[in-house]
């Protein structure tokens, strides 16, 4: 499975997104179930699927599918898009 | 007063005819009372010199898992059974079979006192402990009524699979969360009953409010008062009644008090009311809690899940990794893909996250006590469970 499948398998699991739903252009404002708490999941999701830490500031300014993946490439996840 | 235990074999209802016409005050215990005997022994003297003639006690655990004896009026008793006769349609019915101990107020009043009062015939069998008497019983009981709980619905399935009892005409249940969602399982097994969702509690003795099964799609939809009950729901959300059939006074750890005729007397549960008189239940008083700040109950969360789940469900608590509670999901047996998918569906379509449990397991059965209840100490060290979902926190 390529990253940026594992990627939407984690936000479909963390958000309780319909497949048909998920986007890789989608917006924090446009998931409704992206709130306080879905950031926590989030993180702990990034760890639990890509091996990292996500600081709780990290966590809290992302904003987007788009700012996930910009933040895992920083930390040397590879999406296939080079 | 006198103490009379449940009987067993041929007088499985012990002396209870003999006390009943005795005006003397007695207690009637289950034959194993759990190491309480004395407790209620001791706490039989407290009871002030009215309520020594003319009542009965009941031994209940109620949800604290403290003893508790309470003590409820032969007269207002017989005057609900007379209620119950006409608002659960049961001229026709000529007998009434047995499945629970006859020492919980629902069968000891729903039929036992239903059948004294109305000269009808009371079957007592040793219920799912021996499914295949269970079935004789029902095969051969023409015309008859018998009272459940929810948990009894996968017993039947499993336990008497594929039988059909033509001759019942009544199915009851009570003592928890109404199995909406497993009527036509239930329809299947009873084709000619009337089922009907009944709601109480001990200390009502036992009943408040009554509905059929397809009077109301939701679980939680608990019908309209009994003649002459009240219902009303205080500040807090608890559900309180005010009824003249209710017990008149309890015991407890810290002694005796009496119900006064005028009191409102909390249910137990949380509830509000809805369309048409209706009371929809939000859970048990202790079930319903606070997450992050919002009001959760999982009740109705696991109503919201059975549009999406034909199996079972039920909840138990845990605290999660920031500190706060939160409830798990089990459901059982264990769900396909697209159930799952449905299921976390309806949770993001109807609830915020903060209703969501924290997990869903699901497990080949859910565990019961002994009464068919739903076992959530049990369930939370069940072998064979297995994590369909997660929320990571």
């Amino acid at each position: 499975m390529s990253n940026r499948d594992r990627l939407r398998e984690l936000l479909l699991d963390v958000f309780l997104l319909d497949p048909g739903q998920f986007r890789f252009d989608l917006t924090r404002d446009e998931v409704d179930s992206w709130d306080s708490l879905g950031t926590v999941s989030l993180a702990v999701g990034i760890q639990e699927v890509f091996g990292h830490h996500l600081s709780p500031q990290e966590a809290t300014r992302l904003a987007s599918v788009e700012d996930i993946m910009a933040a895992l490439r920083a930390k040397g996840v590879d999406f296939g898009d080079a | 007063m006198r103490v009379v235990h449940e009987g067993e074999g041929s007088a499985p209802s012990g002396d209870l005819d003999a006390a009943w016409e005795d005006p003397q005050t007695f207690a009637y215990l289950p034959r194993k009372s759990g190491g309480q005997g004395d407790w209620v022994a001791r706490t039989l003297e407290l009871v002030p010199e009215p309520l020594r003639r003319d009542h009965f006690a009941l031994l209940s655990s109620g949800s604290t898992g403290e003893p508790k004896l309470v003590f409820g009026s032969r007269d207002r008793a017989r005057r609900l059974a007379r209620v119950l006769h006409d608002a659960q349609e049961s001229e026709p019915v000529r007998r009434t079979v047995g499945l629970l101990p006859l020492t919980y107020s629902y069968a000891f009043v729903n039929q036992w006192l239903w059948a004294k009062e109305h000269g009808r015939e009371f079957l007592q069998t040793a219920g799912f402990s021996d499914p295949e008497a269970v079935g004789q019983v029902l095969e051969h009981a023409d015309d008859a009524m018998i009272c459940l709980v929810a948990g009894h619905v996968p017993l039947l399935e499993r336990q008497l699979a594929g039988r059909v009892f033509p001759g019942i005409l009544r199915v009851h249940f009570a003592g928890g969360r109404f199995p909406q969602e497993r009527l036509s399982a239930v329809s299947r097994t009873f084709p000619n009953a009337a089922i009907f969702n009944n709601y109480g509690c001990v200390e009502a003795m036992p009943r408040l409010t009554l509905r059929r099964a397809e009077a109301a799609e939701s679980a939680a939809d608990v019908g309209r008062p009994l003649p002459g009950v009240e219902l009303r729901r205080s500040p807090g959300g608890a559900l309180l009644f005010r009824s003249p059939y209710a017990a008149a006074g309890f015991c407890d750890s810290a002694g005796f008090h009496a119900i006064g005729e005028e009191d409102w007397v909390p249910t137990g549960d949380c509830g509000h009311s809805g369309e048409d008189g209706r009371w929809i239940l939000e859970g048990r008083a202790g079930e319903v809690f606070k997450r992050y700040g919002v009001k959760i109950s999982p009740p109705l969360v696991l109503d919201s899940v059975s549009s999406a789940w034909s199996g079972e469900g039920a909840f138990y608590y845990e605290t999660d990794s920031l500190g706060e509670m939160g409830h798990v999901l089990l459901l059982a047996p264990h769900p396909g893909k697209e159930e799952l998918q449905a299921i976390l569906s309806v949770l993001r379509r109807e609830h915020p996250r903060t209703h969501w449990p924290l997990r869903i397991e699901s497990a080949p059965a859910l565990p019961s006590l002994p009464n068919g209840k739903f076992d959530a100490a049990a369930a939370s060290a069940l072998e064979g469970r297995k994590i369909e979902w997660s929320q990571r926190i």
